[in-house]
């Protein structure tokens, strides 16, 4: 935002409502806050790995995941990766076959479509620009 | 994992090899350009999906035609490797698929089709193959009606609602829901969103669930401490009132609401330092993903929620820049 001029704020502000209040893609029909990681999976021949928020937020609140694990606000942004996983950091701190099921339900967790990009879905970003999200 | 990448498109091919009609474009789409186009692989812009050729179409139809022809160097092969089709066929399968999206930036029927009941349960085994299936064909059937331009039904292209989503779109299980492969056994484990919600309070965007109220009436108790069940938040009540320009109602953001969910340090001092007024907060940069829009508009409820931020009346203000500062 930094140093940009008024009009071009408002012009994005003007688009963004417009996208908003009316406008959805096709593909934006994933549930609110959907997650999906893609640093590596794609590459190792596996599906990507879909965080669903909606579903963890009934059963923790944020800072637990925010605060208490660490996790970074930024999809992606993280570099989880299985051998943190199986050593107790991020998703494993809980995926452990005690607080919740373990590691070894790959396709829970893998269950994306293949080639899908990192994003949060129906993001106001997302809304914003996606066909240059969806194809980055 | 690698085989499962190549079914998708194949079924997709069978499906509309069955379908295809005598037409040349159509022919060489389910034969040649579907492999690609259907799903999406590498990138290639998706049969049907306007959000992916919307901004081809900028350079004209001459220069797609070019690109289909010769290729390109972000991973189109030329000809779409079917060296052996006419030039002829190739610009009739872009024109073809440029159909399906100018038939689905108008079509209703589709939306429909691709997601029926969205409290429907999983859908089990077999019909889980087939349902990408059905949402590709979906615009294949509407292009018979729009491509002899003329006759297309008036009803189609002016629907009531253009671009507002159906409401049978909203909150559609894991295996109809654009993301999650139907093709992996897992996603049919997954829960279904709409399953989960049915006692909690509802809202008008998002989740659809508003999650103040279902802590409030303690319908959901999410763990403050990850093995602790009983561990309670700190909370705060500490509202901050930010003025706003024009005629806007003032901002009231509530500690109490968000002390719920969250940490101090999760906000202070990394997206906001602790102090009235020290923020410069915009919009735009809400709308950016920044400030306020770090979780709102991600995790949050939208930014479409205007009034839950904008919630302070204020009287006409004239001369705003001296009003005094409320709490
Ligand atoms: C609790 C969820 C979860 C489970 C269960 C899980 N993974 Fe992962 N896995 C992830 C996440 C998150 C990533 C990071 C994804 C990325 O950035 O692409 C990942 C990354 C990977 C990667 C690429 C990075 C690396 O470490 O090489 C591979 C390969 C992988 N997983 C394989 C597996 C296999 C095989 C299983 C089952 C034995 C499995 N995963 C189970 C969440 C999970
Ligand atoms: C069970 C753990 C967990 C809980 C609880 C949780 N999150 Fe997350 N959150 C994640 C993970 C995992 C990611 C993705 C990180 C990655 O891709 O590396 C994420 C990402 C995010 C992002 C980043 C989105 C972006 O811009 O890229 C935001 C914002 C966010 N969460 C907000 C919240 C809020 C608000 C809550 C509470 C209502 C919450 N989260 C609860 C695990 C959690
Ligand atoms: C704070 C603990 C915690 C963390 C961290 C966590 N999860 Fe979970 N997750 C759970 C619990 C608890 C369940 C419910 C387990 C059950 O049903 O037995 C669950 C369930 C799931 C489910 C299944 C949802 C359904 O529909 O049943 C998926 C998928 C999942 N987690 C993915 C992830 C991924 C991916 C990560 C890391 C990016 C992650 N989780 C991190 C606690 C956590
Ligand atoms: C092997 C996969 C593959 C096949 C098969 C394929 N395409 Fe593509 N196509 C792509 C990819 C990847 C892109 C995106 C490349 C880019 O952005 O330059 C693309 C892009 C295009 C574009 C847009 C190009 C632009 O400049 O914007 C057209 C038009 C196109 N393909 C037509 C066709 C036709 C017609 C066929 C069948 C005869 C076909 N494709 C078959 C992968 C494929
Ligand atoms: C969701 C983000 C968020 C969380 C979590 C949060 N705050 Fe704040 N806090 C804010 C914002 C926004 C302001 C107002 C800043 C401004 O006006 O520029 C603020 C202001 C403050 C102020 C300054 C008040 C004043 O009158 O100058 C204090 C003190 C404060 N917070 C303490 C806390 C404490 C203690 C916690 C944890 C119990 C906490 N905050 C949690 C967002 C947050
Ligand atoms: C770190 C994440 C985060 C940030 C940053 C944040 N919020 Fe929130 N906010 C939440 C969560 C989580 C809730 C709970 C409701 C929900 O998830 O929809 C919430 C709830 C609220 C509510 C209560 C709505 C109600 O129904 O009572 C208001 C008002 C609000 N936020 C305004 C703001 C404003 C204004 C800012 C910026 C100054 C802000 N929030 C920044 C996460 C955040
Ligand atoms: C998450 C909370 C939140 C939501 C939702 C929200 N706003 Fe705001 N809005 C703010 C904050 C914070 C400011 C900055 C106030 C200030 O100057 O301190 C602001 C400022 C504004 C301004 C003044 C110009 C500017 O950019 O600073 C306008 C106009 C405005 N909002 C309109 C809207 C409209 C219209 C909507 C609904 C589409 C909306 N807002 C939704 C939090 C929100």
């Amino acid at each position: 935002m930094i140093g940009r001029p008024p009009w071009q704020r408002w012009f994005a502000i003007l688009l963004a409502f417009a996208a908003i209040v009316a406008f959805d893609t096709d593909d934006a029909r994933a549930e609110y806050g959907d997650v999906v990681i893609n640093n590596y999976s794609d590459a190792a021949g596996m599906r990507p790995a879909i965080f669903p928020h909606w579903f963890h937020r009934v059963r923790f609140r944020c800072k637990v995941c925010h605060a208490d694990l660490g996790f970074k606000f930024k999809a992606g942004g993280n570099e989880i990766n299985m051998v943190k996983i199986i050593d107790g950091q991020f998703c494993g701190a809980c995926h452990n076959g005690e607080l919740a099921w373990s590691v070894e339900n790959c396709n829970l967790c893998h269950s994306a479509k293949p080639g899908t990009p990192t994003q949060v879905h129906e993001s106001t970003i997302q809304k914003l620009a996606p066909a240059a999200l969806q194809k980055k | 994992m690698k085989i499962e990448r190549v079914i998708l498109p194949v079924l997709m091919s069978a499906f509309f090899g069955a379908a295809a009609a005598a037409d040349a474009g159509k022919d060489l789409y389910t034969k040649t350009c579907a492999v690609c186009h259907a799903a999406g692989i590498a990138g290639a812009p998706r049969y049907g999906n306007v959000g992916d050729w919307q901004p081809r179409l900028a350079g004209g139809t001459a220069r797609l035609y070019a690109s289909a022809l010769k290729g390109t160097a972000k991973g189109m092969p030329a000809k779409g490797g079917n060296l052996t089709a006419s030039d002829g066929d190739v610009k009739a399968a872009v024109d073809f698929m440029l159909a399906s999206v100018k038939a689905a930036s108008a079509s209703p029927a589709k939306p429909v089709a691709a997601a029926p009941a969205p409290a429907a349960a999983p859908v089990a085994a077999a019909p889980k193959a087939a349902a990408p299936v059905a949402a590709a064909a979906a615009p294949a059937a509407s292009i018979d009606a729009a491509a002899n331009t003329s006759g297309a039904s008036a009803a189609d292209i002016n629907s009531f609602n253009r671009l507002l989503k159906p409401i049978g779109k909203r909150n559609p299980p894991p295996a109809e829901d654009g993301i999650h492969d139907p093709v992996n056994d897992g996603t049919v484990a997954l829960m279904a969103p709409l399953a989960a919600y049915g006692p909690l309070p509802k809202s008008l965007a998002g989740n659809r669930v508003n999650w103040v109220k279902a802590i409030d009436e303690k319908k959901i108790n999410p763990r403050w401490d990850r093995q602790d069940a009983n561990a309670a938040p700190v909370v705060i009540d500490l509202n901050i009132v930010r003025e706003v320009k024009g005629s806007m109602p003032d901002v009231v953001y509530p500690h109490k609401q968000h002390t719920e969910w969250l940490d101090c340090s999760n906000c202070h001092p990394a997206i906001f330092v602790p102090q009235k007024g020290a923020n410069a907060i915009s919009m735009a940069a809400i709308l950016l993903g920044e400030k306020c829009g770090v979780c709102h508009g991600k995790v949050a409820f939208p930014v479409s929620e205007c009034r839950l931020c904008h919630s302070k009346k204020k009287e006409f203000r004239p001369a705003q820049a001296t009003a005094p500062a409320t709490k």
